[in-house]
């Protein structure tokens, strides 16, 4: 607890990338595919860091969230498309962690329609009656759980050299799930959520130009070791499921941790899982409904009643609900948890071309805007996420034919 | 801290709707000539013969100073791919969804902004504004303009979500006023444009003057970096610093990183001084160096002493607010002093008597101050029950122990050598004790 004390918001808004689909969409790529995503996550790392360090620079520059920029810098219209697009991708994540959450208990063997309604209820008392508090502290406790994973990884002899290799040799398999997986793996690494996240808390913690310099080292470090740890997470598992195909159930991912916690692997994944979801099923909808208070103008809600901030506690409770319903629908819980970061992957490009926009307006940021070079890299980032998702949209649209 | 729903709270806020005079958006005539500021955006703008000449882009007001709703100086207009300038004189007509020239041809300038004018659709639909009456923090979804004598003028700001909604749908849809959370522009205080080159507080001056400390920092903490440094720079510095006061630690702490350490120094040195040291005790060492070196020398002398103490102890928690008086006094000159610090009262449990060196004699309570003849001097008043004291390093549990013990309602904190340093009231150590109630962790604390 003293060390997350320590960590600044890049550390902590790039942590919450590996909640329950990120742990589901690594540990998939491990099983389905071995070392061979390793050097999409290689590029999936630059990109974050690229995307995280422009959020950071606007919360820091201008000490106001994404929403708040975005309707004060955008024409109404382009203002509502964006926040849409942000409730769409983390109405699927908030479903992705209910669906964490009941595959989690699944493994101690309690069904999801008994788990997923009352982690619902629960979640919703803790957060609106304000007890919030000591659970996040909980939740956040058992998800370093999953801090396992590289322990996991070098216990169980990988293929160093074949990983090593797939790290640094470029290159992508032109298969439709294969893009598929990469574009999850986007959408659980590069997720709006986390934009909007690390501009508001950078802005919360009134760090300004002149603390920028180590918010800056901060924001890179925390996406870089963020993605060291879904690194791990991939090998680990491709190292434990010797069968290469798609990952059938949570049982399996567990086998991951074998190496490290033996015949209590099961419950060590179940614990770290659960954790990690219940953390991230009340953040998420807190933050949405925060960026979309804040874009609309009621700014003073997040500690009032009903009456008092109808829109803000509305957008709460709806998204708890709603996510938890979608979760309720029987099917394999493990493709649903990567059916959620696809969404998030298609809308991801959305999102960050608002970023990009706004990170190059010297009218908003003055000298600290993009410059010349990293605009280009940016831009680089911002159309390779985009033109994946495109192509994984247009595959689809020609499936359905 | 400020708590909306108390009753002073209330008749606060009716005394100001009933000190403020006329207001526009109350008259039945204005009301109806309501010109919706987002329906005139990409709107045609006519000539005599009613051919158009361009589209309406933005409406330009001149934020003067003392008078409550701006004047509109001109209409910038699209023409072809030019930005052109359209002086509110040569305007004929001026309402929902259009614009008629008075003349058959115009002299189309390039538009210039001149000091004072803001850009109203771009500068501040969709910004932040202060709402002194409400005493919350609004963002603007639409501004109705009104032609008033003859002048067309701001007359008021639409905050309501249903305005977001008709701003959404079809263009023409959108001139259609739907004033349904109207507030009138006499209670608003606006920062014009953020970016541009007039950064002016367009402010009612009288009516940020009314608003409480409490009230001040609620609003403080709801704004953005650059309003709030706007605001606070059109603040007199007391008053400021009162609201700081007010502030929630972690706001407090955010508003001095974010300052120029000059204008964080002066604020912290007019401020409570156990307040202004329980907000520096959140900087890192760096920072309050910085802070403490750019403040006048009394100040940081006074500060560098609290900072010394830890958070949890005797010495963090007191107020250095004494009113000391010597044996020798006269009553009623003590009672003068207690009258200057009038606006500390909640701080004033009692008077320090000291002697010639300084050392605590006495800590006499209001009560024995009160009941004492006039003439006499402090001298009779010394005796039981002698004061309750404690040193800078007490732990809260230590100063709750004395406090039962004695049944006082507060201690005297002494040095080592019974000199006074300050005072602690029995709600002070009752915040001391009461572990921390926080509320939602994201993305911002509130205090509940």
């Amino acid at each position: 607890m003293l060390l997350l004390a320590f960590m600044g918001p890049g550390i902590v808004a790039a942590n919450a990338g590996n909640d329950a689909g990120g742990i589901a969409t690594y540990a998939s790529a491990g099983a389905e595919y071995g070392y061979r995503t390793l050097f999409a996550m290689v590029l999936v790392t630059v990109a974050l860091v690229v995307v995280q360090e422009m959020c950071a620079r606007l919360g820091a520059y201008t000490g106001e969230g994404l929403g708040a920029l975005i309707r004060e810098q955008f024409s109404i219209r382009v203002t509502a498309f964006a926040l849409l697009a942000l409730v769409v991708a983390n109405v699927g994540l908030v479903v992705s962690e209910f669906a964490g959450i009941a595959a989690a208990l699944e493994l101690l063997h309690v069904s999801r329609f008994v788990s997923i309604p009352i982690a619902a209820v629960a979640i919703w008392v803790l957060v609106v009656f304000g007890t919030y508090k000591y659970a996040e502290r909980l939740f956040l406790l058992l998800s370093l759980v999953f801090f396992a994973y590289p322990i996991s990884a070098l216990l169980s002899h990988p293929d160093l050299a074949q990983a090593g290799a797939q790290l640094v040799y470029p290159h992508f398999l032109l298969t439709k799930d294969f893009l598929l997986l990469v574009v999850a793996l986007i959408g659980t690494t590069i997720t709006p959520y986390m934009q909007f996240y690390v501009a508001a808390a950078v802005a919360d913690r009134g760090i300004g130009p002149a603390d920028y310099p180590r918010e800056k080292l901060d924001t890179i470090a925390g996406s870089i070791f963020c993605n060291v740890i879904s690194i791990f997470i991939i090998i680990a598992t491709a190292a434990a499921i010797k069968v290469r195909g798609p990952l059938e159930s949570a049982k399996q991912a567990a086998q991951a941790l074998t190496p490290v916690a033996g015949r209590f692997a099961t419950q060590l994944f179940a614990i770290g899982l659960l954790g990690a979801s219940a953390l991230a099923a009340a953040i998420v909808p807190l933050s949405t409904a925060y960026a979309i208070s804040e874009a609309s103008g009621v700014e003073r809600s997040v500690s009032k009643s009903f009456r008092q901030a109808p829109l803000f506690l509305g957008l709460f409770t709806g998204q708890v609900f709603i996510g938890a319903a979608i979760a309720l629908i029987p099917g394999n819980l493990i493709a649903l948890l990567v059916q959620a970061q696809i969404l998030n992957g298609l809308i991801t490009p959305i999102l960050l071309s608002y970023v990009l926009v706004l990170a190059n307006r010297r009218g908003l940021l003055g000298d600290a805007a993009n410059g010349r070079v990293f605009r280009v890299v940016a831009t680089i980032s911002v159309v390779a996420v985009a033109v994946l998702s495109l192509t994984v949209l247009v595959q689809f649209v020609i499936g359905l034919w | 801290m400020a708590t909306h729903d108390s009753p002073s709270m209330v008749s606060a806020m009716r005394s100001r709707y009933e000190q403020r005079g006329e207001r526009l958006t109350a008259l039945r005539h204005v009301r109806n000539a309501l010109v919706s500021l987002a329906g005139l955006i990409g709107r045609p703008v006519l000539d005599q013969a009613n051919g158009e000449i361009g589209t309406v882009v933005d409406v330009v007001a001149r934020w003067d100073g003392d008078r409550a709703y701006p004047p509109v100086t001109g209409v910038v207009v699209r023409v072809g791919r030019r930005r052109a300038w359209l002086p509110i004189e040569a305007v004929e007509e001026f309402r929902h969804g259009l614009i008629r020239l008075r003349t058959a041809r115009v002299d189309l300038r390039e538009f210039v902004r001149r000091h004072g004018e803001v850009e109203l659709a771009r500068d501040v639909v969709d910004h932040q504004l202060v709402d002194i009456d409400g005493v919350r923090v609004v963002r603007a979804s639409d501004l109705y303009l009104a032609r008033v004598a003859d002048v067309v003028r701001l007359v008021g700001v639409d905050v309501g979500f249903g305005s977001i909604l008709r701003r959404l749908g079809p263009a023409r849809l959108r001139s259609r006023p739907t004033p349904e959370k109207v507030i009138d522009w006499a209670s608003i205080t606006s920062f014009g444009s953020q970016h541009g080159p007039s950064g002016t507080l367009q402010a009612a001056e009288s009516g940020l003057r009314r608003l409480r400390p409490g009230e001040l920092a609620d609003l403080l903490e709801d704004l953005g970096r650059a309003e709030r440094r706007e605001l606070l720079a059109a603040l007199p510095p007391d008053q400021a610093a009162d609201a700081l006061e007010e502030m929630q630690q972690g706001e407090l702490v955010r508003l001095l990183r974010e300052s120029d350490t000059v204008d964080a120094a002066r604020l912290l040195s007019r401020m409570e001084p156990d307040e202004a040291a329980d907000g520096l005790r959140e900087l890192g060492t760096d920072e309050q160096e910085t802070l403490l070196a750019a403040m006048p020398v009394e100040a940081r002398q006074r500060l560098a002493t609290l900072l010394g103490y830890g958070e949890r102890t005797a010495g963090g928690v007191m107020t250095t607010l004494l009113v000391v008086a010597t044996a020798a006094e006269p009553v009623a000159l003590v009672r003068e002093r207690l009258r200057a610090n009038r606006a500390h009262d909640e701080d004033l449990a009692g008077v320090v008597v000291v002697d010639d060196d300084g050392r605590l004699l006495d800590d006499l309570t209001m009560t024995e101050l009160f009941l004492a003849d006039v003439d006499i001097t402090v001298h009779e008043l010394i005796g039981p029950p002698w004061p309750v004291t404690v040193t800078p390093q007490a732990k809260p549990a230590q100063i709750a122990h004395r406090l039962v013990e004695s049944r006082h309602g507060s201690v005297v904190v002494v040095d080592d050598e019974q000199r006074p340093l300050g005072r602690i009231l029995a709600d002070d150590v009752l915040d001391a004790l009461m572990p921390e109630r926080g509320r939602l962790p994201f993305p911002r604390r509130r205090r509940s």
